[in-house]
C-alpha cells in the first residue's frame, strides 16, 4: 500500500529525496498560508517523502525535482513560520536549516521564500533575516492574480531590485508562473552542491545577533519595517481591497449567534463523520485482517513462528491499524476546515472557552483529533506558540476520548448496565453511561490543565494572536496528498511500537513453555505478572484475570476484549459477545465494572501515545508524570466506584 | 502607563475607525508574536468586527488580526483622521 505511493514509476523513484545524498539542495520558506505547501507540491508532484528532524518531531517534508541537463534537485519544505527567532518548535527548526545547523541534513543551496502577495508588507517582514542568510534566493510573490482581482497592484521587478532577490510572480494553485521557479531551480543545479561555507554563515548570524542585541526589540522591527515600507512604495504597492466574499462570510461564521452555532454544528459534523460514517470502512479494515490472519494462519505449518505471526504481530498491529478508516475522515474534515480558512475563526471562537483553563485557542485543534486518536493530536499540538501552553495541550490531550476506548466502552456497558429509559426515549441509561465517560474525560482534561498553568506550567497570561486567512476552496489534490501523507506517519509511528509491545505481549503467553507448548495463559508469564498485580488491584474489585488484560491493554486499550476472550477461553471474543459479557458479569461486580470503565477513562494504556510524548518533548520526563498522573486518577477515581457502588 | 492627550487603547476604538499605533505596552514574550506580524508603532490599524465573545479583529496591511480584549488593551493608539492616500 504504501508502495504504490512512492513514485509515478518513473526512475527517480529509487533514490528519491534522501538526504544525504549530493544533489543541490534548496528549502521552501515563508509564513503560514502563503501557499507553500501547495507550490511545494505543484514542484514535487508524488516525488516527496515525510521524516522527522533528529531529536524533534517537526516534520521534514522532502522531494525531488528532476532538472533537464543538470540531474535531480532535491527540495525541503520548512514548517510555515512568521520569523526566525526560536519562539516554537517550527521556527527554531526552520532557523537551524537555513543556517545549515541541522545535524542530518546538508546546507541549503538556494531558497524560495514565498509570500502572499495580498498582505505583502506583513509578509515581507521575513524576507530580510532570510536574505541575510546570503544564498541565492528566489522570492515567490504567490496569490499575484489575487491581488490584482481585488484592485491591488505591485511592480514586481521593482520590489526584486530593490531587496535584491530574483522574484516570481505564481499562482501556485493553479500552476501558473512556475516557469520562473524552474529556472531558479535550474541555476541552481547548474552551480551544483555549493562548498561547504564554515565561516560565512556563522559570521552572517552573529551580526544579525549582535544587531538584535543592539536594539531594543521595537526599534529592530520598527527599522526593518520602515526599509520595507520604502520597498514597496518604489515598486508602487497598492494592497488590495478587502475580499467580499471573505467579509460576507466572516459577518455569518464570526456572528454573536451564528458563530457559535456553527462552530458547534462544525463539531457535531467530525464526531458525527468519526464515529458513524467511518464505521463501514472500519469493518472493512478488520475483516481483511481478520480473514488475512485466518488465510495465514491455514496456510502456515502449526509452528512457534505461526503463533508470533499470527496471534502475535498480526493481531497486534491489525487491532491499531483498524483505527486508520477513522484517522483519515478525520483528516479529511480538519484539512478541508484548514484549506478553507474556517479553522482559523475556529479557533478565535475556541479561544475564549480555552482561556479559561488557561490554554489558547489553537489547542482546540489537537483536542478535537484527541477523540478519534491522541497521536495525530499530540503532533498537531506543534502550532501553539508558547512551549509551556503547548505541554499543557499535549499532557491533557488523552484524556480526550479516543476510539481506542470505545470497544471496552462498549463491552462492559452492555454486560453491566440495564437497559432503561432515562430521558423518556430520547436516551437511555447504556448512551447515558457512555455519554457520561466522556464527559469525565473532557473534565479531567480541563481540570488537569487548569492545575499544570497554576503549577509546574505557570506562564505569564497566554497570547493569542491568530491570522484569519481569505476563504479559499480547498484543492483535492493537496488534501489527498494530506492524507497519503498523514496515513504514512500514523502506520510508521504506531506501527512500530505496536509491533514490539505486540511481540514482547506474545513472548509474554509463550514463556515458561509446557512440554515445549505455550502453557495455558494462567501459567504464563503475562498470567504470572496478572497474578503479581492482583494485590494492587484488589482494593479496585479487580481479580488477575482483568490484571492480565489491563497488563495487555497497554499495547493499545481494546487490545484488552481480546484478552479476556482468550482467558475466559472465548471463541472469537468481541465487544457483543454474550459468552464474554456473561464470564465478565460472573467476576466483577456493578461497582468494580464502573471503576473499569472509569479506569479507562483515565489511565494512559497506550504506548504508541507514551512513545510519541517522548519524541514531542525529547525527554521521558514529561511522558513519565503523564503516566503516573493518570493512573494515579484511574486507581483513584475506580477505587471510589468500587467502594461506592 | 499614562495614556498621552488623543491617545486611547485599541479596546476602544470603535469599529470602522482607522487608527495609529503609537506604543505596545506588552512584555517582551507577548510582544513578538505582534511584531513579527508587522505590528509596528506607527503602522494602521482598523478594527473590523468582534468574535462573537467580544475580542476584536483588525485590519493591518490586508491581513485580518484576532487578538485577545486583554491585550487590545495594552495596545496605545492615536486617531488616524482621514487617509491621505
Amino acid at each position: 500500500m504504501i508502495k504504490t505511493w512512492s513514485g509515478r514509476g518513473s526512475a527517480a523513484v529509487a533514490t528519491e529525496s534522501d538526504p544525504t545524498s549530493s544533489a543541490p539542495l534548496v528549502a521552501l520558506v515563508g509564513p503560514p498560508n502563503s501557499g507553500k505547501s501547495t507550490l511545494f507540491n505543484q514542484l514535487t508532484g508524488l516525488h516527496q517523502k515525510v521524516a522527522n528532524y533528529p531529536g524533534v518531531t517537526v516534520e521534514k517534508r522532502f522531494g525531488t525535482v528532476s532538472i533537464p541537463g543538470h540531474g535531480q534537485l532535491d527540495l525541503v519544505d520548512l514548517p510555515g513560520v512568521n520569523g526566525l527567532s526560536p519562539r516554537t518548535l517550527d521556527e527554531k527548526v526552520t532557523r537551524d536549516v537555513l543556517q545549515g545547523r541541522l545535524p542530518g541534513l546538508r546546507p541549503p543551496d538556494g531558497l524560495i521564500m514565498i509570500v502572499d502577495s495580498t498582505r505583502l508588507e506583513t509578509q515581507l517582514m521575513m524576507v530580510e533575516p532570510v536574505l541575510e542568510l546570503g544564498l541565492p534566493t528566489l522570492l515567490v510573490l504567490n496569490m499575484a492574480d489575487e491581488l490584482e482581482k481585488r484592485g491591488g497592484s505591485l511592480r514586481a521587478d521593482v520590489i526584486g531590485a530593490e531587496l535584491g532577490a530574483e522574484v516570481a510572480r505564481t499562482n501556485a494553485k493553479a500552476g501558473l508562473g512556475l516557469d520562473a521557479v524552474h529556472e531558479f531551480l535550474a541555476s541552481v543545479a547548474a552551480q551544483g552542491p555549493r562548498p561547504p561555507r564554515s565561516g560565512s554563515v556563522e559570521r552572517g548570524t552573529s551580526a544579525r545577533a549582535e544587531k538584535a542585541v543592539a536594539l531594543p526589540v521595537v526599534d529592530a522591527f520598527a527599522a526593518r519595517r520602515q526599509r520595507i515600507r520604502a520597498a514597496a512604495s518604489k515598486a508602487e504597492f497598492v494592497p488590495p481591497g478587502p475580499s467580499t466574499l471573505s467579509r460576507r462570510l466572516d459577518g455569518v461564521v464570526l456572528h454573536r449567534v451564528w458563530g457559535p452555532l456553527i462552530f458547534l454544528a462544525v463539531v457535531a459534523l467530525v464526531f458525527q463523520a468519526i464515529f458513524t460514517w467511518a464505521v463501514p470502512f472500519m469493518d472493512g479494515v478488520d475483516f481483511l485482517i481478520t480473514t488475512s490472519g485466518e488465510w495465514l494462519g491455514a496456510t502456515l505449518p502449526n509452528s512457534w513462528y505461526r503463533s508470533l505471526l499470527v496471534d502475535g504481530i498480526w493481531s497486534g498491529v491489525g487491532s491499531v491499524v483498524i483505527f486508520l478508516p477513522q484517522i483519515l475522515i478525520l483528516f479529511l474534515f480538519l484539512g478541508l476546515l484548514e484549506d478553507s480558512g474556517y479553522m482559523a475563526r475556529a479557533a478565535v471562537i475556541a479561544d475564549r472557552m480555552m482561556e479559561r483553563v488557561g490554554l489558547q485557542g489553537r489547542a482546540f485543534l489537537p483536542l478535537l483529533s484527541g477523540y478519534a486518536c491522541a497521536v495525530p493530536a499530540i503532533l498537531a499540538a506543534r502550532t501553539v506558540e508558547n512551549e509551556r501552553d503547548r505541554l499543557a495541550t499535549i499532557f491533557v490531550t488523552p484524556f480526550m476520548t479516543c476510539s481506542a476506548r470505545l470497544p471496552v466502552y462498549a463491552l462492559l456497558i452492555a454486560a453491566f448496565i440495564p437497559e432503561q429509559p432515562v430521558l423518556g426515549p430520547l436516551m437511555g441509561t447504556r448512551a447515558a453511561t457512555l455519554l457520561g465517560l466522556y464527559a469525565l474525560g473532557a473534565l479531567a482534561a480541563v481540570f488537569t490543565a487548569f492545575l499544570l498553568k497554576r503549577t509546574l506550567l505557570r506562564s505569564h497570561r497566554t497570547t493569542f494572536v491568530m491570522e484569519l486567512p481569505s476563504y479559499r476552496v480547498p484543492t483535492l489534490r493537496s488534501i489527498g496528498i494530506r492524507l497519503l501523507d498523514r496515513s504514512r506517519v500514523f502506520l510508521r509511528r504506531v506501527g512500530r511500537i505496536i509491533m514490539t509491545v505486540a511481540i514482547v505481549l506474545w513472548v509474554l503467553t509463550q514463556v515458561p513453555m509446557v512440554d515445549g507448548e505455550a502453557p495455558p495463559i494462567q501459567d504464563s508469564a503475562l498470567g504470572t505478572a496478572g497474578q503479581l498485580i492482583e494485590p494492587v488491584i484488589e482494593p479496585l474489585g479487580f481479580d488477575w484475570r482483568v490484571g492480565i488484560g489491563l497488563i495487555s491493554s497497554l499495547a493499545a486499550r481494546e487490545v484488552i476484549v481480546g484478552t479476556l476472550g482468550t482467558i475466559y477461553g472465548v471463541e472469537d471474543a468481541d465487544e457483543g459477545s454474550m459468552e464474554l459479557q456473561s464470564a465478565l458479569q460472573r467476576d466483577l461486580d456493578l461497582g468494580a465494572a464502573v471503576g473499569l470503565l472509569i479506569f479507562f477513562a483515565f489511565a494512559l494504556q497506550c504506548m504508541s501515545t507514551v512513545a510519541v510524548m517522548r519524541r514531542e518533548t525529547a525527554s521521558w520526563r514529561w511522558p513519565i508524570l503523564q503516566f503516573g498522573y493518570m493512573l494515579f486518577l484511574a486507581y483513584l477515581g475506580a477505587f471510589a466506584a468500587n467502594a461506592l457502588i | 502607563m499614562a495614556v498621552g492627550s488623543g491617545e486611547l487603547s485599541l479596546a476602544d476604538v470603535p469599529l470602522q475607525e482607522e487608527v495609529e499605533l503609537v506604543r505596545l505596552d506588552l512584555p517582551d514574550h507577548q510582544l513578538e508574536p505582534l511584531l513579527e506580524r508587522g505590528m509596528l508603532p506607527g503602522c494602521r490599524l482598523c478594527p473590523v468586527r468582534l468574535s462573537p465573545f467580544g475580542d476584536p479583529i483588525v485590519m493591518l496591511d490586508g491581513t485580518l488580526l484576532a487578538l485577545r480584549r486583554e491585550m487590545a488593551g495594552c495596545l496605545c493608539v492615536r486617531r488616524a483622521g482621514p487617509q491621505v492616500d
